[in-house]
């Protein structure tokens, strides 16, 4: 894999772009149509961006190893110490923030439709918050990570704390106060690191990691996994931190969810990575992933079968599902890697679409508690067709994407000898499909007494069924085609497996 | 045994201060004091940051004219430490001023700095 030794164009604009339109849109503050122009423009662009980019480096400092072979080319397989702050976009980088941009254009459309006054700064932590998800996923050295999970902390609570509300707030200062935690474990990590081994490159450091002899260094370097361990938990929200995280989901509007939930999903997926590679090979490390995970799993779909709120309920799924990402990535193998990635994917996409669907039977100004609401199906039937689709989705139910990923996953645990593991993602689907039919009956299927009196049908906005329907059109793609998505996951969890110092 | 030089002292100096900020944060009821422990837990990781910059006897990491490029690496002080406390200040700051206004709202709200009061949970 030759690239070019100059800067790729795209990686400070997938960062500045977000900044400048943060800025901008505070400045804006209460002029909903040019927040409302300016935002969409700018996700769009985003969009644009993340699907046409080359694939590349951008270094901050130091320089990349180059070889002479007519012309200088940088070539990341062969050894070289790089000493350098570096940003990498490859195809796994490109399917994850092109998803991520695809989400914020509509939700940003929706959004700014739905609030009614003063969502500048609201809008603008939106974009903050896809700025940190997208250099997490880009970054190759410990001290970029560390910044970009820690200002990706601040801004869930930013943007929860927005979302209004006593709970949303409460919910925001338990998030910030274990954030501060986790970031000054990450920042310990960061410092044993690079006691251990000299760098900040992820790739330097798996190098030195692999040359010099570790003998008596093997407590240092398990304490450096267990903090870096801790903030992976802790950004994705992981068992035994899923209360603070799914309190989050549960506080934010339903749209916002949508980015929040997003950006759990590739922080999980960013330093599930670089756990792997850098103490992959570290006895037990992969073991203490696997147990967290399917803690994660177990606890996530419990939770969500004995609550009685959709918000809840789809708070605890997101949690759950969290785990068969991490699942996949902690058993390590190639299999089980491209599950996890392709569940991640996927994860995000019927996630958002059951969201959207909350947002509506919120919207349509029904409540989600499952005890008192009912008879939706006969003023929305349309919403109803949408939820039951995102439901099959969520469930793995063929031919939708969450089957493709989640049959990979159980065959990635077999392969391992793990039969106990594959019997826990088959029950997470079963129990999913469970836990949103019993809410999709009571709020929409069960007649219900007030909504019965009224005849008149509820309308979807425009951009709301726009969303909808491209969400569910691509459920349905990557169900029946998941090589679209695949062709991009292969060749990074090779990486992982036999070249982990490859970014 | 372990040697008590500056640098071990450092250390531990940094371990007290996380150890005590992080049974603040966890132990202690009054908002404000859990932010004051959080404030604890920080200087504590700056101080163990820095102190992995450490070397005994060692220069300032800048190269004066005329100074012996080989004896360069071995002197001067490690410079990569003080620069993430830079950003760690920064991050501190930041989370600081958002967990004051949180605290700020909900002691509008709720009339009091109990956590337990405060942070009641609604869940179901």
């Amino acid at each position: 894999m030759n690239e070019t030794i100059t800067n790729l164009w795209s990686i400070p604009l997938l960062i500045v772009i977000p900044i400048l339109t943060a800025i901008v849109v505070n400045l804006l503050y209460n002029r909903g149509r040019a927040i409302r122009a300016v935002s969409i423009a700018s996700a769009a662009v985003l969009l644009v961006i993340s699907l046409v980019s080359p694939y590349g480096f951008q270094w901050f400092t130091g320089q990349p190893g180059v070889t002479y072979d007519g012309t200088y080319t940088f070539n990341a397989n062969v050894f070289s110490w790089k000493l350098s702050l570096e940003y990498y976009y490859g195809p796994l980088q490109q399917i994850m923030i092109s998803v991520m941009s695809f989400l914020l254009l509509f939700v940003v459309a929706i959004s700014t439709k739905s609030l009614k006054k003063n969502f500048g700064p609201y809008i603008a932590l939106m974009f903050l918050t896809y700025l940190s998800a997208a250099a997490i996923m880009m970054v190759n050295d410990f001290y970029h990570l560390w910044i970009a999970v820690e200002i990706g902390s601040l801004l869930v609570a930013g943007l929860v704390a927005a979302s209004g509300g006593g709970a949303a707030q409460k919910a925001a200062l338990k998030y910030t106060f274990f954030s501060a935690l986790s970031g000054s474990g990450l920042a310990i990590a960061l410092a044993l690191i690079l006691g251990i081994t000299g760098y900040a490159n992820i790739t330097d450091a798996i190098n030195s990691l692999k040359i010099n002899d570790l003998s008596g260094m093997y407590n240092v370097l398990y304490v450096s996994f267990a903090f870096l361990m801790l903030s992976w938990i802790y950004a994705g929200g992981l068992a035994p931190i899923h209360p603070l995280k799914s309190d989050v989901y549960r506080s934010a509007y339903p749209h916002a969810t949508v980015m929040l939930q997003t950006q759990s999903k590739l922080t999980l997926v960013a330093i599930g990575l670089v756990l792997l590679r850098m103490f992959g090979t570290l006895p037990f490390a992969r073991e203490a992933m696997l147990s967290i995970s399917i803690l994660t799993m177990v606890i996530g779909i419990v939770m969500a079968l004995i609550q009685t709120d959709f918000r809840w309920i789809l708070a605890y799924l997101i949690v759950s599902h969290s785990g068969l990402v991490t699942v996949g990535i902690s058993l390590g193998t190639f299999r089980g890697i491209v599950g996890g990635l392709f569940q991640a994917v996927n994860d995000v996409i019927y996630m958002s679409l059951l969201l959207v669907c909350c947002e509506m039977v919120l919207y349509f100004g029904r409540g989600t508690s499952i005890k008192f609401s009912g008879g939706l199906a006969k003023r929305a039937p349309l919403l109803t067709v949408f939820v039951i689709l995102g439901t099959l989705a969520a469930s793995g139910v063929p031919p939708f994407n969450g089957f493709q990923s989640e049959l990979i996953l159980i065959q990635a645990a077999l392969e391992q000898g793990l039969p106990e593991v594959a019997a826990v993602i088959l029950m997470v689907s079963v129990s999913t499909f469970i836990a949103l039919f019993r809410a999709i009956y009571s709020i929409f299927l069960r007649p219900g007494d007030e909504l019965q009196q009224g005849s008149e049908r509820f309308k979807l906005p425009g951009t709301t069924l726009i969303f909808l329907v491209a969400l569910v059109a691509i459920t349905l793609v990557l169900g029946i085609y998941p090589q679209l998505a695949l062709n991009f996951l292969t060749e990074s969890a090779l990486k992982v497996v036999f070249v982990p110092w490859v970014p | 045994m372990i040697e008590l030089t500056l640098q071990t002292l450092s250390f531990l100096a940094a371990a007290l201060l996380v150890i005590i900020g992080m049974a603040g944060m966890l132990y202690l009821d009054n908002l404000i004091k859990k932010l004051i422990a959080f404030t604890l837990l920080s200087d504590g990781v700056n101080l163990a940051l820095v102190s992995l910059g450490y070397v005994q006897g060692g220069i300032v990491p800048i190269l004066e004219p005329g100074a012996s490029l080989s004896d360069f690496p071995n002197e001067a002080a490690l410079i990569f430490g003080p620069g993430i406390v830079l950003t760690n200040i920064v991050i501190g700051v930041s989370t600081t001023a958002i967990l004051a206004a949180l605290i700020v709202i909900l002691y509008k709200r709720y009339g009091t700095l109990k956590a337990s009061k405060v942070l009641k949970g609604e869940h179901e």
